[in-house]
């Protein structure tokens, strides 16, 4: 048997390695090339828009502009302006932080057992007086028929195969369920941090790859019915709600200067289209939210709430509807996004505190779902490890266990 | 310098185990039973007796190497404090070389089978040293050891330690002192080093 090291410095053996190296530099200088010309365009860009942030916006005349507004991208809604900037409120001298994260082995049909396994890391830490911390992980298998799949009630015994990225929905649900349990679980009724990664808006289920009646049962037994429990228990005492989003790709409040600069209203993006006229909106395509507040912010500032309007928090979210405000932590421009109680209940200074202090503690990044995160990672051989389990069990209790070719071809490689 | 003997506690549990040795994980961070300390632990009926060695502290994750946090803290513990998380993802762990077992009389050569994970490890009561020092066989055993920590270290810091758990602690330690002569013979600059441990 050669070693690895072999192989790769060998040339004779090159053409073993999948990735040919020498056809790939080349494409890598030229983006290289592409993305810093790219990024002196963006510049010029950039001091526009916050040129446009740093005027007398009409905002009440942008809210009726976006609202009457036909557009293709999405716009941000504006709940007060664009540009202010928001200090960073005391932390409370003692407090709780807890998040919750998840990690999946999804259904695989060439195995003989039909089954998934979802793993959730449950972290709770808390500061002050009685410093403390809990990590903690819980995997929990699901085989039975009936786990396999989403039965809609209203569809009879139709139900949809829950795997992919209905599955990755589902463990989003259960992980907002045990972090319902943390924020129980707590000694003493201090503030509290509740955080999620990621977006509370299920973009995978939008764009119409599922039935309505599966989006709506997923929302409403599984993330919905869990943020109104949080917001049950936000009624008992202080408690900040959110999940976070490391580099947001987002685009919405660079879109609301998109629309602000549009001569045409009501803001018609098809007709303009169709008209083939000059965009007055293109001088700032291309940027996103994080550019923008990367040169307002300073450090530890949150950008005004804006909410969402994308169409799936429209039509389910309700009283949950997804509200977010970006953060300056240091590093990065964060996006924070919480339920609109929250906000209602005047407990965005108390999430804005403490997600900064979060990523002072953890270096840039919250330090409760980075550890969240160790808690749920199931690695590559934690997934095989699983899968020889599963296999050699069921040779113990006398069963087959014929897995197709393909998943033997891969496991068995050979020349 | 004699040993104070430590007072007998519960201080970990066996995570890897071969005939020779064992490793054990702290329950305390920071807190492993004192170099030379003897400890025991079970297999099955049978108590197997070590001398700690090579106590270290690190990430519970190999991958997960610990960083400097206390630049703006004024007291070390104020990192802890201030990073609650750090007491589950830091670790203690000891090595302890086996030197004997008790099955119904106490035998100062390797045991039949290696400890048991998961086994208690406790720290040896003053009684327990004292009756298992009353001999000196397991010293050839320590002087036999492949540890990667200096062997005659070791044999210092045991004999060290044992010498509390004894009436008379320098007469102990002169009793040591003949059992290495006979043991290393001829090595003359060896016992010397050695012997200046026992100081």
């Amino acid at each position: 048997m050669f070693a690895c090291s072999r192989l790769c410095y060998t040339p004779n053996h090159l053409a073993a390695m999948t990735l040919d190296l020498f056809q790939t530099v080349p494409q890598i200088e030229a983006m290289s090339a592409e993305l810093k010309a790219e990024r002196s365009r963006h510049q010029q860009q950039l001091q526009e828009a916050l040129e446009l942030l740093g005027s007398a916006l009409d905002v009440q005349a942008l809210k009726r502009k976006i609202e009457t507004g036909k557009t293709t991208w999405l716009v941000a809604g504006l709940e007060s302006g664009l540009g202010e900037r928001f200090p960073l409120p005391p932390t409370p001298p003692d407090f709780y932080v807890v998040a919750t994260d998840g990690s999946h082995i999804d259904i695989d049909r060439h195995r003989t057992a039909s089954c998934y396994l979802i793993n959730v890391g449950l972290v709770a830490l808390r500061y002050g007086e009685n410093a403390q911390a809990h990590l903690s992980n819980s995997p929990r298998l699901y085989s039975s028929k009936e786990e396999m799949v989403l039965s809609l009630p209203s569809s009879g015994n139709r139900g949809e195969p829950l795997r992919g990225e209905l599955l990755g929905v589902k463990r989003g649900a259960e992980e907002c369920r045990r972090l319902c349990d943390l924020v129980r679980q707590r000694a003493e009724p201090s503030p509290t941090l509740a955080l999620l990664d990621g977006s509370l808006i299920l973009w995978g289920l939008t764009g119409g790859a599922y039935p309505e009646a599966v989006v709506q049962e997923l929302l409403e037994t599984g993330l919905l019915a869990c943020l109104g429990e949080l917001q049950q228990l936000a009624e008992r005492g202080p408690l900040g709600v959110g999940s976070y989003i490391s580099f947001p790709g987002n685009t919405e409040v660079v879109n609301a200067l998109r629309v602000a600069v549009c001569p045409v209203e009501p803001v018609d993006c098809d007709r303009c289209s169709r008209e083939g006229k000059e965009k007055e909106c293109e001088r700032m395509a291309g940027l996103r939210d994080r550019d923008l507040f990367a040169g307002l912010l300073k450090p530890g500032e949150r950008s005004p709430i804006f909410y969402s309007r994308s169409s799936i928090v429209r039509k389910y979210y309700g009283r949950h509807e997804v509200c977010f405000f970006y953060l300056n932590v240091d590093d990065e421009i964060a996006r924070v996004e919480v339920p609109r109680w929250v906000v209602e209940m005047g407990q965005t200074d108390l999430t804005h505190a403490l997600v900064y202090d979060q990523c002072r503690r953890g270096q840039g990044y919250p330090v409760v779902l980075s550890e969240a995160h160790e808690q749920a990672v199931l690695t590559g051989a934690d997934r095989e490890r699983f899968w020889e389990m599963v296999e050699e069990t069921m040779v113990k209790k006398g069963m087959e266990t014929k897995g197709s070719a393909k998943s033997d071809s891969k496991r068995t490689r050979w020349i | 310098m004699t040993g104070a003997i430590v007072e007998p506690s519960r201080v970990g549990e066996v995570v890897e185990a071969s005939t020779a040795s064992f490793v054990a994980q702290c329950y305390e961070l920071h807190q492993p039973p004192p170099l030379g300390s003897l400890v025991r632990t079970r297999a099955g009926s049978i108590m197997i007796y070590g001398i700690v060695f090579n106590a270290r502290t690190g990430s519970i994750e190999p991958g997960r190497r610990p960083i400097a946090r206390g630049q703006e803290e004024e007291e070390e513990a104020d990192i802890f404090k201030s990073n609650p998380q750090l007491t589950k993802l830091l670790r203690t762990d000891f090595e302890a070389v086996v030197v004997g077992y008790r099955d119904e009389l106490l035998h100062q050569y390797l045991p039949p089978a290696p400890g048991h994970i998961h086994s208690f490890v406790h720290l040896c009561e003053k009684k327990e040293v004292e009756e298992f020092s009353g001999r000196l066989d397991f010293l050839d055993i320590i002087l036999g050891s492949k540890i990667l920590l200096g062997v005659d270290e070791l044999v210092g810091a045991s004999l060290r330690y044992a010498s509390g758990a004894h009436a008379d602690p320098r007469a102990f330690l002169v009793e040591a002192g003949r059992a290495l002569a006979s043991s290393l013979g001829g090595d003359l600059h060896r016992l010397n080093s050695l012997l200046k441990r026992l100081k």
